[in-house]
């Protein structure tokens, strides 16, 4: 039984879930959710599957980030958006703001540093798949006298 | 100078708690040695052959006086006494305590500074030319752009975890001073018909084990998409680069695996997506961005010629020469600061220099100061009628020396001395060379000479751009160096090319005779008033061949 981060209506909370089964690309016909690797290709057919986790090999390994967010902004997916793998607390907030909204919580890593790491910044500069606008969109920040 | 507003200051605030709390962590043993590099890494603290060293950002290399005294402070409290300036505009320090670090941040962010994105496989601190602002042959002021991209590429969401360093450079002047071609993605700004800034976009230049000059991607792109043209080219790098290698990981990898053609194919339908979309830049907010950057206020003045003073003082004469830049304004100049003084590491400086930095700046410069890529300080704005004390001053303090663009202004990295990489040390290859070229004559007559040293393959020190290259390499244990001749970073609106390799590397107190011998291929040969590069493209590498390895057999 994985232990997940999972999005809820208002905030995020730690859940023990069961195994969901997957289809790998290579397999799936549209019949169970499916699991991607990082060196696959979303599209717009991707997006029909009634949910899609993403493999990460390594925390630093940023590739399911540009997945995620082709996903959420160009393909139109609103399923669930799954981390799994080696995922760390201290990726949670590139997680979060690029559309993942269950995060599997790595073996021998502590559900609560998760938690606490949803999001340590108040101040974004960028867009994200889950805020589109950049920051000078989004505030005014007035002109320098 | 671009000043920080109350969502600047919550950020970086936030980030230096952030990384205080990650700090803890792994000092209460929570994060594994190799988590907690990728953290500290992006917040600048690598740890060095001798100690842990802590590059700070200096946002395309511009800093208030303010600023400069608290590096000087943080020199003097956490450090020994000294910082080093960087070929990419940046500070870095030596010495400071692994659990000291997250304090020395918190310093910096109460004069508006960071450490983010120094190191690490992510987007690093923008580098721009050093007279940007100032320099008379400049189109269109580039910094606001580079504070747009430097907002744009503070902890992406999407683009933090990188196949590998990624470093942006921007020039918006003629001659290209920033080195636009060897960077990741340079960026040369024109002004459009319309009057309004467009960017080309050269992508995959860069140094290190195979060097590349950038090909010239995206043409024309106007202000408004250049976020969403990054995004694009970001994306595709992020997507495809390879992470099986971190020697084949660079974007300058990608673009040659997939033809230049190709590339731009993936990144102009990434675009297409993206052109219109959030990422579309407002004229509000590049309005906000050049309101920061206006022309202090400059007193109406007249080019003075100096005759007089040039005249009793032959060393004031030839610093006015080499030192001193045309500036856009009648009766200002730019000055550069040569850190290169025989005998102390090329780009060290301490914290007493920094302090008379910080205070001439006010006295003779509107408070601006800003690091060169060639690791020197420059003030920007000053009035020429300045240019006598300012010398005087300099000269003073160990920072007068009137050697910009020559050959003892030579880059170097920080090699064998203290560098865990290295093959070879290098600074005391640097200290060799000025201590052989010594006189100020010969210097002047043989002109703009660039001499880059890097102590290994990685090529800190641009070897490979040099006019004349020195690399250290490794010779069955030992150290020897091999030269290159005929590299040129892009300036001078000059076309960047690569150096080519003389031949069999030499042992290091070989160094100084050999650059000799190519100087005197190179005095030989000239034309009346030809430059070192001119004559080299002229002559080939052939008679540098033939002279240096004339008696070797
Ligand atoms: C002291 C320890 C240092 C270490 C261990 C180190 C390590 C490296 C490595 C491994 C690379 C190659 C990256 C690649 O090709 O992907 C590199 C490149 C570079 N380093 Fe350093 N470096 C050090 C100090 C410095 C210093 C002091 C400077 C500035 C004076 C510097 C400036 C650069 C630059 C500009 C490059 C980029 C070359 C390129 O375009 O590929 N480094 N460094
Ligand atoms: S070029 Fe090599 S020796 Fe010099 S600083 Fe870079 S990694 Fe170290």
């Amino acid at each position: 039984m994985p232990t997940q981060l999972r999005k809820g209506a208002t905030t995020w909370e730690v859940v023990e879930s069961e195994e969901t089964h997957y289809q790998s690309s290579a397999d799936w016909d549209g019949s169970s959710p499916l699991l991607m690797q990082c060196d696959e290709e979303p599209s717009r057919d991707t997006a029909n599957a009634a949910g899609i986790a993403i493999e990460f090999p390594s925390f630093v390994d940023g590739r399911a980030l540009s997945i995620a967010v082709l996903l959420r902004t160009r393909f139109g997916y609103t399923g669930e958006l799954r981390a799994m793998g080696a995922t760390h607390e201290d990726i949670v907030h590139y997680l979060v703001r690029c559309g993942f909204d269950v995060i599997d919580v790595a073996k021998n890593r502590l559900p609560e540093r998760y938690l606490a790491l949803i999001d340590p910044y108040s101040a974004h500069y960028q867009g994200s798949a889950i805020q589109p606008e950049q920051s000078f969109q989004r505030i005014s920040r007035g002109v320098n006298a | 100078m671009y000043t920080y507003d109350d969502f600047d200051r919550t950020f970086v605030t936030e980030r230096v708690a952030h990384y205080r709390e990650q700090t803890e962590r792994y000092l209460a043993g929570e994060l594994a040695e190799d988590e907690f590099l990728q953290l500290r890494l992006r917040n600048g603290l690598y740890i060095q052959r001798l100690a842990p060293m802590l590059r700070v950002a200096v946002p395309y290399g511009n800093l208030s006086s303010v600023q400069l005294r608290m590096l000087a402070k943080i020199a003097r409290e956490y450090d020994r006494g000294y910082g080093h300036l960087s070929t990419r505009q940046n500070i870095q320090f030596n010495w400071p305590e692994l659990a000291e670090v997250p304090d020395i941040l918190q310093d910096l962010a109460s004069v508006d500074m960071h450490a983010i994105q120094t190191s690490g496989s992510c987007i690093r601190n923008v580098t721009t030319d050093e007279f940007a602002g100032a320099a008379f042959d400049e189109a269109i002021d580039p910094r606001p752009y580079c504070e747009l991209i430097r907002q744009w590429s503070t902890a992406h969401p999407e683009f933090d975890w990188l196949p590998r360093k990624f470093k942006i450079a921007v020039t918006g002047a003629k001659e290209d001073r920033a080195a636009i071609a060897v960077h990741d993605i340079g960026l040369q700004v024109t002004r459009a018909p319309s009057g309004s800034a467009q960017f080309d976009f050269f992508v995959g230049g860069g140094l290190g084990r195979t060097p590349v000059i950038g090909a010239l991607i995206g043409q024309n792109v106007p202000v408004q998409h250049v976020l969403s043209y990054l995004e694009a080219i970001m994306r595709v790098y992020n997507r495809y680069g390879r992470r099986d290698n971190k020697y084949k990981a660079r974007i300058k990898i990608l673009v040659r695996a997939m033809g230049a053609e190709l590339f731009r194919k993936k990144v102009e339908q990434e675009w297409h997506f993206l052109k219109e979309g959030s990422g579309t830049v407002t004229a509000e907010e590049i309005a906000r961005l050049q309101s920061h950057f206006i022309d202090p206020d400059f007193a109406a003045a007249q080019d003075l010629d100096f005759d007089d003073l040039r005249l009793q003082h032959p060393k004031f004469s030839r610093w006015l020469a080499q030192n001193v830049f045309a500036h856009k304004q009648p009766g200002y100049a730019s000055v550069t600061l040569s850190t290169k003084v025989t005998g102390i590491p090329p780009g060290d400086v301490t914290d007493k220099q920094m302090d008379s930095v910080a205070q001439w700046s006010e006295e003779f410069g509107y408070g601006e100061i800003c690091i060169s890529h060639e690791q020197n300080f420059v003030l920007p704005h000053v009035a020429q009628s300045s240019l006598f004390a300012l010398w005087q001053a300099a000269c003073a303090n160990g920072l007068g020396e009137a050697n910009k663009g020559q050959l003892t202004d030579m880059i170097c990295c920080p090699g064998g001395d203290y560098c865990s990489l290295a093959n070879a040390k290098s600074i005391p290859v640097a200290e060799a060379i000025q201590r052989r070229f010594d006189d100020e004559d010969y210097l002047h007559d043989l002109g703009e000479l660039d001499v880059n040293i890097s102590g290994c393959m990685n090529a800190c020190g641009h070897h490979h751009v040099g006019h004349i290259g020195i690399l250290g390499v490794d010779k069955k244990g030992s150290e020897f160096y091999q030269i290159s001749v005929g590299g040129h970073s892009g300036h001078s609106g000059e076309q960047a090319a690569l150096g080519q390799i003389l031949g069999p590397s030499f042992a290091r107190d070989e160094v100084p005779d050999i650059i000799e011998k190519i100087l005197n291929v190179y005095t030989n040969n000239r034309y009346s008033g030809e430059s070192f590069l001119a004559t080299f493209r002229r002559i080939g590498i052939d008679p540098f061949k033939e002279h240096v390895y004339a008696n070797a057999a």
